[in-house]
């Protein structure tokens, strides 16, 4: 092809970054909004440490609505999530009992739950059904086989080193929070600089029109599963170095959060949109909201009643301001 | 014009979204009983004044009469209420639900206000199909009829409702010959019973067969209001475009050897045995009634659908079927008809759109190499005039045209070979007709190959070196350029065993 003019190229490419960034910058108000709000309300709220609590309280729900968001993106949902975190904290808890290293047996769970996620991916890329169905389904599975495997009874014993790499600060940051900041930045260039990233736009967006041009839409499917099995299950293991213990009913309605994070931070559920950062955002609103309605004392009732208003807020506003485009 | 034969009247229509102003002053009256044309290039805001019309959208300024009645309140249901119907382009049917069920859609006959009254309705439907197509069977799901019974099952509802105004958008998008005749015989009927018509198309010589008036709009604005017989199609486009579109004349391309060869290649009903031969850089058209089985067999060559039996070889090597990857890698490239569903990723760039056969080749070590990507795609697009020349804007905010050149780029980074084009110019307007057909013919001077599957005979004849006419599923005939016309076309694509007027809505 003849040369490019590179200054038409420049100014193309200022227009795509605004589009993107305005979305995740309202989500980023409506974080400002609400920390300001509860900054007000509670002295307590905007503290360094009150901060990092919010941070390492949101950390699980945004490594399972990192995967959640890929899946959204790739047009589907996850609603296995919780199930296939508590297989995953069920197995490394076995292990690590079993005297099988550490170094082993984390590698050993995630990809336990990554084949979750495979098996999810498959049915719904091969088997022709719905992914909310097919998750429905494995909802109830995973959970059943973490059950069933375990008794219904945690698993102890977790071994102290293995405590410590949930437990532990680096520069006072919890190390929660820095592993799901790692794993985010991972994700983000997953979406946005390679080829996988452009098929879940792709898939997600225009599935037929995808197939005829060449996108492998199956295996696009089934790694946004297998990522989103492996994405939980490092949430899963983080709550058992947490908890010091594998409960095999873990993980219960992660599934919510996830999605509800994914949609406050603009995936849209029809699939094709999504960003890493405002899925980020959105933990982070949901995380501060329940601080600080905890710190003010407010009953968990309404703290449920608060997470449901803001998301239909949220998405009120999403639509408006969509429509004025 | 005496006041009391004006129909329609609307009246310094302007309709703003945000900064863009589509509609500005626009002025338009239809008389009782006439057939008026709408027609513009795309863009012109022939949609934009539809969608006032039948109340989908609220115009900025301006008013909307019916027999000297202004037309009050908003919304679908104010339009309906004042006679004014609308054929939508892509017909909107539930299709589960019976056609009777489909006709009182919404306001639904019911005994007591509680239980809808199947029975009555069917009746009922029945009767306003009568004088239209009586074989329409009004029990049965919506869906097992074809298009051309959907679109009169459509204005049996518009007459059921006592319209005094119907507007179609682009009614024969979808009908075959004969069924356009047929359906220019009703618009005909209808007017005379006094309804007026509006009718938006893009192809010229449906609207001087059936309207008797036309307004032209250009850029939201009124050109002019003409009177076919007084006006001719040169003239009618000139004042659409703003300018004189050169008439360019077929250029053959063609070289002896053969690219692509199909045997056998037969799917279920829809295409049975069907061979051909494509050379370096041929224009092969394909034509044929609609469902005559012409984009099954291109979705076949494409790998999108696997065929049953048969074989295809590409410079003699065999090519491994209903696997549209591997069909792309070793040459292929299929430009579908429906663009928006089938052709691109609508909220995606058009760079994305472009690039996205070509991952493999446009990244390295895992990651996509963004500045190739650009360039190529900028290079591309500035070579095939994409307007405007912005590849970071999501494709869905192309015209047809643009997007179509968007879809063609693709192929061109992909490497294709051979290019399979289905409806090229379906939805796009006229100025953009003639750039695609120059795009075609300057992809063939570089030595590529397409298939052309066309239903309109002007572009077929237009741009192809040779036509294979397809009927019921079977190949019926091979036209080579010199006995290409019209009429051999037609006489291959019709079934003999049935004359052409009741060839119609029966299958």
């Amino acid at each position: 092809m003849s040369t490019p003019n590179s200054t038409a190229v420049s100014t193309s490419q200022n227009k795509f970054a605004l589009p993107v960034g305005l979305r995740d910058a309202g989500t980023l108000l409506g974080l400002v909004v609400i920390v300001v709000v509860f900054s007000l309300l509670s002295p307590n709220f905007l503290t360094q440490q009150n901060i990092l609590n919010i941070l390492q309280q949101s950390s699980i729900n945004a490594c399972v609505a990192l995967g959640m968001t890929l899946v959204i993106i790739a047009g589907g949902i996850d609603l296995s999530v919780g199930p296939t975190a508590a297989i995953a904290a069920v197995v490394v808890a076995v292990l690590m009992a079993a005297g099988v290293p550490i170094a082993i047996a984390i590698p050993l769970a995630l990809i336990v739950g990554m084949t979750a996620g495979a098996f999810n991916g498959v049915l719904v890329a091969y088997g022709g059904l719905q992914p909310f169905i097919v998750t429905l389904g494995t909802l109830s599975l995973y959970r059943a086989i973490a059950l069933i495997y375990t008794g219904g009874n945690p698993i102890f014993g977790i071994p102290p080193e293995f405590r410590a790499l949930t437990n532990s600060s680096i520069f006072g940051v919890p190390s929660p929070v820095l592993i799901i900041a790692i794993l985010a930045l991972v994700v983000w260039v997953v979406l946005n600089k390679t080829p996988l990233g452009e098929y879940f736009l792709a898939v997600g967006g225009n599935q037929e029109a995808s197939r005829i041009a060449g996108v492998p839409v199956s295996l696009t499917k089934i790694a946004s599963y297998v990522i989103s099995g492996g994405l939980a299950s490092v949430a899963g293991l983080i709550l058992v170095g947490r908890l010091g213990a594998a409960d095999p009913t873990l993980g219960n309605l992660w599934e919510l959060d996830a999605i509800a994070a994914a949609a406050i931070g603009g995936a849209s559920l029809m699939g094709g949109k999504g960003s890493i950062v405002g899925t980020l955002l959105g933990a982070i609103i949901l995380g501060s909201l329940r601080n600080g309605l905890t710190l003010m004392n407010v009953q968990a009732f309404y703290q449920l009643l608060a997470t449901g208003i803001i998301i239909l807020v949220a998405m009120l506003i999403d639509r408006a301001t969509r429509g004025q485009e | 014009m005496n006041d009391q034969d004006i129909r329609l009247r609307l009246t310094d229509i302007g309709k703003s979204f945000g900064p863009v102003r589509a509609l500005d002053g626009v002025d338009m009256v239809v008389k009782r009983g006439a057939v008026h044309g709408l027609l513009g290039e795309n863009g012109a805001g022939k949609s934009t004044m539809l969608n006032i019309l039948s109340g989908v959208l609220t115009p900025s300024s301006g008013h909307v009469e019916v027999d000297g009645t202004l037309v009050v309140g908003h919304g679908p249901l104010a339009a309906r209420r004042a006679g004014i119907a609308m054929i939508h382009q892509e017909l909107q049917h539930v299709p589960e639900l019976t056609v009777a069920q489909n006709m009182f859609l919404g306001r639904p006959l019911t005994t007591g206000g509680v239980f809808v009254a199947r029975r009555m309705q069917e009746r009922a439907a029945a009767e306003a199909l009568a004088p239209l197509d009586p074989t329409i069977d009004p029990s049965v799901p919506i869906r097992t009829l074809k298009v051309a019974q959907r679109q009169i099952v459509e204005i049996a509802r518009a007459m059921m409702e006592d319209a005094r105004v119907l507007a179609m958008d682009e009614p024969t998008s979808s009908l075959t010959p004969a069924e356009f005749e047929r359906l220019a015989v009703l618009i005909a009927d209808l007017a005379n019973k006094g309804v007026s018509i509006i009718y938006v198309s893009h192809k010229m010589d449906e609207v001087f067969r059936v309207c008797d008036t036309a307004t032209i709009l250009r850029d939201g604005r009124n050109v002019t209001d003409v009177i076919m017989s007084e006006t001719s199609e040169s003239a009618v486009i000139a004042r659409m475009v703003g300018r004189e579109l050169a008439t360019a004349h077929h250029k053959s391309f063609a070289r002896t050897d053969v690219v692509l060869e199909v045997t056998g290649l037969s799917r279920g009903t829809a295409v049975k045995d069907a061979n051909l031969k494509l050379h370096r850089g041929e224009v092969l058209g394909i034509s044929g009634l609609v469902g005559a089985g012409r984009t099954e067999l291109l979705r076949l060559i494409a790998g999108v659908d696997k065929p049953d039996a048969g074989e295809i070889r590409l410079e003699g090597r065999p090519l491994l079927l209903g696997n549209p990857r591997t069909a792309i890698a070793s040459g292929l490239g299929l430009l579908p008809e429906e663009r928006k569903r089938e052709g691109i990723v609508a909220r995606r760039s058009v760079r994305s759109n472009i690039a996205l056969p070509s991952m493999r080749r446009f990244s390295r070590f895992g990651f996509v190499r963004r500045k190739a990507v650009v360039d190529e795609s900028q290079a591309l697009m500035r070579d095939l005039n994409l307007r405007p020349l912005s590849i970071e804007r999501p494709i869905g905010q192309f015209s047809g045209g643009n997007q179509q050149k968007a879809i063609i780029g693709r192929w061109i980074a992909a490497g294709a070979q051979i290019l399979l084009f289905d409806e090229p110019t379906r939805g796009i307007d006229v100025g953009a007709k003639a750039e695609i057909y120059a795009l075609i013919e300057k992809l063939a001077g570089e030595g590529r190959s397409m298939i052309v599957v066309s239903s309109e005979l002007p572009e077929i004849l237009r741009v192809a070196d040779r036509v294979l006419v397809m009927r019921e599923g079977r190949i019926a005939g091979v036209l080579e350029r010199d006995s290409l016309s019209e009429e051999s076309i037609v006489a291959l694509a019709v079934p003999q065993s049935s004359p052409l007027a009741s060839s119609v809505s029966r299958s």
